[in-house]
């Protein structure tokens, strides 16, 4: 499956010519004949009349919402976890094309309780406990509400144990009609009466 | 001249500061004993994860429950808890002296992973038995996915011997 997705990643990038791509094929099916009889690879140029409709791409005539920016904090008690997974949903952004505005880690929160040591008495004997909570803010800039869909789907699947995420998204709106010119144009003229005592 | 020497005492005003050393003894009933195995006669083996004690924890040790209760602004810290009390007693007496170290319980959207560490001592048929057993009686319970990853050690890992 890794050696597939990997061929299409070079027919799409077209690194190697085309008589060379398709002894590569060769060989690859003779390779993997004996498991994957009758099946066909991924990125595999057979000719067919079929046309490919994936069920899970659904088009619609609507007009796309649009956000100005979609920020993500994420929640954690281990720094190492959410350092891996910032790299993880960078390369994720990275790969499909968003562009990152900011990454940045708000400081960390720390709750503290101080309980009484002993179960009976013994009120000034103390155990102190604390909950650190370290935050990564991923903020993308200019995205469609497909792809957002589509990236925080891929990024909420692959959340970690244990980590906890805020999504907030800022929308970009049309101007109402009633706000674009000044209300004093828009008023039909009203002649002078005088006012007689 | 005692008095002479003692109101010249007085006179001068003393600049070091009250410098006093006391000895602090706390009782043998009042010193933490949370999560610690006590030094012992030296023939208890002990656990990496027994040996520490929790101040370790994030430093030497991770965490054996991974959820989301107890971070700032989230809730249900008190229910996982409870969770984790019955699936640890749980697991303890459906594997019987098999368990090599603590579960490690992973709580990842509504999926529940459980991570067990068994001692080899029951024919492996018997234990995907026990494994389908836990599976499907604990998602009833909780209305909720749940898996099992086993692994088996040939023994305990001692990590000291206390």
């Amino acid at each position: 499956m890794a050696a597939g997705w990997l061929w299409r990643r070079l027919c799409q990038q077209s690194v190697f010519p085309g008589n060379y791509a398709s002894t590569i094929l060769q060989k690859q099916c003779s390779l993997l004949n004996c498991a994957l009889m009758g099946t066909r690879l991924a990125g595999s140029h057979v000719d067919t009349q079929e046309p490919k409709t994936n069920p899970l791409v659904s088009v619609s005539d609507e007009p796309e919402t649009l956000y100005k920016r979609l920020s993500l904090l994420v929640k954690g008690h281990d720094k190492a976890v959410l350092d891996s997974y910032e790299y993880f949903a960078v390369l994720a952004a990275k790969e499909l094309g968003i562009s990152i505005e900011k990454v940045h880690k708000p400081p960390k929160t720390i709750e503290r309780l101080t309980l009484l040591k002993s179960v009976h008495i013994y009120k000034k004997h103390r155990v102190q406990y604390e909950m650190r909570t370290h935050y990564m803010c991923l903020e993308l800039k200019y995205l469609t509400s497909s792809t957002a869909r589509v990236y925080l789907e891929y990024v909420q699947r692959n959340l970690p144990e244990g980590v906890a995420m805020e999504v907030k998204k800022t929308k970009i709106e049309k101007i109402p009609e009633h706000i674009k010119e000044p209300v004093w144009d828009t008023l039909p003229q009203v002649e002078e009466t005088e006012i007689k005592s | 001249m005692a008095a002479a020497a003692a109101r010249s005492l007085r006179a001068v005003p003393c600049v070091l500061p009250a410098a006093s050393r006391a000895l602090h003894t706390s009782p043998a009933c009042l010193k933490a004993r949370a999560a610690r195995a006590r030094v012992g006669k030296g023939d208890r083996a002990v656990t990496y994860e027994q040996a520490h004690a929790p101040h370790y924890i994030a430093h030497r040790k991770g965490w054996l429950s991974l959820h989301t209760g107890n971070l700032a602004g989230e809730e249900g810290a008190a229910e996982r808890a409870l969770e984790d009390a019955f699936l640890r007693r749980f697991l303890y007496g459906t594997f019987p002296g098999m368990l090599a170290d603590e579960v490690v319980l992973k709580r990842r959207a509504n999926l529940l992973e459980l991570c067990l560490l068994l001692a080899r001592g029951l024919a492996p048929a018997k234990l995907y038995f026990l494994v389908g057993y836990t599976e499907t009686l604990l998602s009833h319970f909780y209305k909720c996915p749940v898996r099992l990853h086993l692994q088996t050690v040939p023994t305990k890992v001692a990590y000291k011997y206390l």
